[in-house]
């Protein structure tokens, strides 16, 4: 767009035609007080705080030229003879806006005194207060006194909940809507609106249940005034008593910036840290509300040793020494083979940095997983580490010319915040395509909606590459210099039309050519594949990672793919080699370490931030089958239950370390107090074990697939990190373990803290000061900003061959002939929740069967159904839904549900029946 | 019965005159508010269900209109202009008259169902002021008592010799 020079207050400035003055000032450090007017949402002009005088220059009708007064200069006019909205007033060229002029004072006090009518003026018991625009601009703009009549206010019932997290202060709003707009624009959530007009105009949210939105808490953030206060903080603190301490979401991939806003030892608030590479200022409910497990007393406090069929409280002392010593008998007696461990993805680098270097080098086992081994888990299929988006990738920037691909995965359930970044690409003239079997919230936005059959997801990207070759959509010169096996592909896809895969996939030939078309045209390419994407396998995977390849859409930023693997690090997991592939010998896979522990091939284990047990109890008896087992957590889980050692450990408050997110930007979260009851660190954990083994003798050996990072990948050789590590096991602080893991892991030798540290950015959009819009909104990012690992196919001398191929179709069963899927909740009721005010919206065990279907069987909304697999049976309750395919039953994946009972692998066909006549209730 | 299974022609009828759904908001208001008496919560629900709009707007389309009622009303909603050319010319004694004759204050319905009382902004009548209207149908110039009296006779005389009244105006035949 072409610029436009104008002058504010003296000062010239150019910005882009179409800009609007309140924004084209705050570009020359002015800044023209606002209520309404939001820099992340569309204007609207309902306030008038932002009234300015706006000058043009006067234009001779019959010329069209501009007036030219007796001292040589334009006449300038006053627009409409009267001040203007600067929110809503576009900038020309050769205008001239005035902001501080006395009929701009005097409007600015006037508009205020009104807002104030009606205000209660309650700031001494206002959350708000200290943080609060109204309060900040009244002090600046405001009269002293008001000549309302003050008995004359009106008023309300004091707050009344919006929803379960949300209150509202009918007498503090001043009408702005923000609320509304951000769950309308940003959430794609419209669940607020207005009721009424006049003086009794009022908020009001009708959906069931009410404020029913994952991102309701940025509403309290973006109000203006007190109005919108959230169940978690109102009380608890004055604003000002707070010290925000930089934090990283440790809930899911996204890894948004979070302050942990903390009074002493407290923790009185969760609040976003601004940053456009990852959360802009927004974070989802279960990141705000969903950090109380913290303080739990359910927390463990002390080591647990077992005697007889008890847990009892032990020094560490007593509890290092005890392992130490079991865990060399057992590799006397049955070798090294016989070792095992597992490891949370949730967990931070540092911790699954060390926790494998214990196995590795002084244990030297390679059975190392960050997976449960239940029978539903799909296998983890990585492109992130080669195909990955290029670094620098910023979503926040992206718009028209790109298309993204979002392939069998819901990011509302999986990673929140991906809603809001694609809703924005959407929004800014991006193209969307959703391909997944079942209907998500994501549908919503502005989209392309592919619904394949549950399973044949791979011949949707499958029939998307036949496209691609058939219509010469391919990036020739890339594929000729960095494909290989383009001729050996065709000639796999030779016997395959276009509409005989689509029809494979049960989706229309059309909308998928206009899809391929989209993707291969767009300057940018993103794809990001989920959890039922993970489910389809890795036929569906090798094909979409040729989809990126084809179109020469990776190696660059904003192009790539991004793997949405459960867990908030387990791209750090994959990183530093907790997987059984990561090493030169290959190790044992969960699964597998459950079947060697029930032959007894498999004698220790230990068990980190993990709890096997709850997803999947048949964990139990292999457990209950070790000599000897250890688990390293914050409660004592049911697989703690099973341990002969329990050991606890820090939450991500009371330490340090970094989570490396699903675009491989590894980020730095900050201790926010002293650890609780003195627990150390993960880290520390596995150091303590290490020194004891050492002590009895145990010779480190060299170092063997940590770093390597790449055991998931498809396309490089196994390379074994070569640099040396130290075997001195003698780290004092986190920052000594990253250290380790810049010069030793691959990919990450920029990640130290000091370099971290140096990311710091000048804050997006925001200038220095500038309360008027983001007081109370989010935190300025003083930690940086994190450092995006470059992905294998960032190297330009980097090849990868093409995988793609036409798979069997999914076998049908007449006597279990629906398919059962397990759907991500993000809402699923484990540990996380302990304490959380989301505890009411923790979804419960249920089945989501079609309509149709549900009549077909005589089954009513919430009747019980029974279903039966190969391997087991389940009752459950039915949740009726009459967008699902037919054919389709979904069970979401929540604590309590009875997956593993009859899931025969991440798809599974089943039978459904009604289950007798009782009935119970559901959500 | 829900409303689509009993007004399921005029329904379909109303949404073939929009492009699009959720233009159709007001006019099955309407037919919801006719056949509850009223806009319940649940009546609410189901045009928002009728239409895939969320609950939420269609409560806030109920709420702005001042013809839309959210509380139970009589069979005839009186509503009297107290806006200032009506106010001018008699609105206020018109108000009074009407609490007098019908036993109630502002905002009440008579006891027998028949009548609600309302106050409203201009009506667009103010050269007959002052204004009431009935369901839509306006009535001019009551400026003495018999004028009132002989309007509300009119009118229960019209609701109960049976004759088809809606609330919404939906059968006036104009
Ligand atoms: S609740 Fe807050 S954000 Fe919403 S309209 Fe009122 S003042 Fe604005
Ligand atoms: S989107 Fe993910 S990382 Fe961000 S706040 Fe929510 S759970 Fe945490
Ligand atoms: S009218 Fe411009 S900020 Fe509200
Ligand atoms: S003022 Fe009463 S009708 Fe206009």
């Amino acid at each position: 767009m072409p610029n436009v020079t104008l002058v504010i207050d003296g000062q010239t400035v150019t910005v882009p035609a179409g800009t609007n003055i309140v924004d084209a000032a705050r570009i020359a450090g002015i800044a023209i007080p606002v209520f309404c007017y939001h820099p992340k949402l569309k204007p609207v002009g309902m306030c008038r705080m932002c009234l300015v005088e706006v000058w043009t220059p006067k234009i001779d009708p019959a010329t069209r030229q501009a007036v030219i007064g007796e001292d040589g200069r334009p006449v300038m006019t006053l627009m409409m003879g009267k001040l203007q909205p600067g929110c809503v007033t576009s900038v020309s060229d050769g205008m001239e806006v005035r902001t501080t002029t006395d009929r701009v004072r005097f409007a600015q006090k006037g508009q205020l005194e009104f807002l104030l009518t009606s205000h209660p003026l309650d700031c001494p018991v206002c959350d708000k207060g200290g943080e609060c625009p109204l309060q900040n601009l009244t002090m600046q703009f405001g009269p002293s006194t008001s000549r309302f009549d003050y008995a004359d206010k009106i008023h309300f019932e004091k707050p009344i909940r919006l929803g379960d997290l949300i209150y509202l202060d009918r007498e503090r709003c001043i009408l702005c809507s923000r609320c509304v707009r951000f769950q309308d624009d940003i959430a794609g959530d419209p669940v607020l609106g207005f009721d009424n007009r006049g003086r009794t105009w009022e908020i009001i949210s009708k959906s069931d249940p009410p404020f029913d939105s994952k991102f309701s808490g940025n509403t309290t953030d973006i109000c203006p005034v007190g109005a919108l206060t959230t169940a978690d903080f109102r009380f608890k603190a004055r604003v000002w008593e707070l010290r925000p301490t930089p934090s990283i979401c440790p809930h899911c991939p996204v890894g948004c910036n979070i302050s942990l806003d903390m009074r002493y030892d407290r923790l009185m608030r969760v609040m976003p840290r601004e940053n456009d590479y990852v959360n802009e200022i927004w974070i989802c409910d279960k990141g705000r509300f969903g950090m109380r497990f913290i303080e739990s007393p359910e927390r463990l406090r002390q080591p647990l040793i077992r005697k007889g069929d008890t847990l009892t409280p032990a020094t560490w002392d007593e509890a290092i020494a005890l392992i130490a010593e079991k865990l060399i008998a057992i590799r006397t007696h049955a070798g090294a083979a016989a070792l095992g461990g597992l490891a949370s993805p949730d967990l931070p680098n540092e911790d699954l940095y060390l926790f494998q270097k214990l196995f590795r080098q002084v244990l030297r086992s390679p059975n190392l997983d960050f997976c449960t081994g239940a029978p539903g888990e799909p296998a983890i299929i990585d492109l992130g580490a080669t195909l990955g988006v290029g670094k620098g990738t910023n979503l926040s920037n992206l718009g028209a010319g790109t298309s993204v691909l979002v392939v069998g995965a819901d990011p509302e359930e999986e990673a929140p915040l991906y809603v809001l970044r694609l809703r924005g690409i959407a929004a800014r003239g991006g193209d969307l395509t959703i391909i997944n079997p079942y209907p998500t919230k994501l549908d919503r936005t502005p989209a392309r909606v592919i619904r394949p059959r549950a399973g044949a997801e791979a011949f949707v990207a499958l029939a998307l590459l036949k496209t691609l070759i058939e219509e010469e959509l391919i990036a020739a010169d890339f594929v000729t210099r960095r494909v290989q096996g383009f001729d050996e592909l065709k000639m796999r896809l030779r016997n395959h039309s276009v509409a005989s895969l689509c029809d494979a996939a049960g989706a229309p030939e059309d909308v998928v050519r206009s899809a391929a078309y989209a993707f291969a045209k767009a300057d940018n390419g993103i794809i990001i594949y989920g959890r039922v994407a993970l489910a389809s396998g890795a036929d569906l995977i090798d094909a979409l990672a040729d989809l990126a390849l084809l179109t020469g859409h990776v190696g660059r930023p904003n192009n790539g793919v991004i793997p949405l693997i459960p867990g908030a690090n387990a791209r750090g997991a994959l990183d530093m080699g907790v997987h059984p592939g990561a090493g030169k010998k290959r190790g044992l896979t969960a699964r597998e370490m459950w079947a060697a522990a029930r032959e007894g091939r498999l004698r220790g284990m230990i068990i980190a931030g993990m709890d096997p047990v709850r997803d999947n109890p048949a964990a139990a008896e292999a457990l209950d089958a070790l000599e000897f087992l250890v688990v390293q957590d914050i409660f004592l889980t049911e697989t703690a239950q099973h341990a002969d050692v329990v050991l606890p450990t820090a939450s991500i408050a009371g330490r340090e370390g970094t989570l490396t997110n699903a675009e491989r930007r590894v980020q730095r979260f900050r201790q926010a107090r002293i650890p609780e009851f003195n627990t150390p660190a993960g880290w520390d954990v596995a150091q303590r074990i290490a020194r004891a083994l050492i002590a009895l003798g145990v010779k480190p050996t060299a170092p063997d697939g940590q770093g390597d990072g790449r055991g998931a990948s498809r396309t490089l050789a196994k390379t074994a990190a070569t640099t040396a590590s130290s075997d001195q096991w003698d780290y004092a602080v986190a920052g000594d373990v990253a250290d380790e893991i810049a010069a030793t892991v691959h990919g990450y030798a920029d990640t130290t803290y000091e370099s971290l540290g140096l990311t710091r950015k000048p804050q997006w959009g925001r200038q220095p000061n500038e309360a008027i819009f983001y007081d109370g909104t989010s935190y300025e990012n003083t930690e940086g900003v994190g450092v995006q690992i470059a992905a294998e196919a960032d190297n330009p001398k980097a090849t990868f061959t093409l995988r793609a191929r036409v798979p069997p179709l999914f076998a049908t069963n007449d006597a279990y002939p629906y398919t059962l899927l397990a759907a991500p909740r993000a809402y699923d009721g484990r540990a996380w929740s302990r304490d959380s005010k989301l505890l009411p919206r923790m979804v419960t065990p249920h089945l989501i069967l079609n309509a149709d279907d549900a009549t077909a069987l005589g089954i009513a909304p919430g009747g019980l159904v029974q279903i039966a697999s190969e391997v087991g049976c389940a009752v459950l309750p039915a949740q009726i839904d009459r967008n699902l395919p037919r054919g389709l039953a979904l069970m979401p994946d929540v604590d309590g549900a009875p997956l593993s009972r009859v899931q025969t692998g991440p798809l599974t066909r089943i039978a459904i029946m009604a289950h007798i006549s009782e009935t119970v209730g559901t959500r | 019965m829900s409303l689509i299974e009993k007004y399921g022609a005029e329904i379909e009828s109303i949404l073939a005159r929009y492009p699009q759904k959720r233009s159709a908001v007001l006019p099955l208001l309407f037919i919801a508010q006719d056949e509850y008496g009223y806009l319940t919560d649940a009546a609410m629900r189901e045009v928002a269900d009728l239409l895939d709009m969320p609950p939420t707007d269609v409560f806030e389309v109920a709420g702005f209109y001042s013809l839309l009622y959210t509380q139970p009303v009589g069979r005839w909603v009186l509503q009297v202009c107290d806006d200032v050319p009506c106010a001018f010319c008699g609105a206020e004694d018109l108000i009074a008259t009407l609490q007098e004759k019908l036993g109630i204050p502002v905002d009440q319905t008579t006891p027998d169902g028949m009548f609600t009382l309302q106050r409203v902004k201009c009506l667009a009548d103010c050269d007959h002021a002052p204004v009431l209207q009935a369901n839509l149908e306006y009535y001019h110039d009551l400026t003495t008592p018999e004028k009132v009296e002989a309007v509300l006779a009119e009118l229960r005389q019209r609701a109960e010799s049976g004759e088809k009244l809606s609330i919404s105006g939906r059968y006036a035949d104009r």
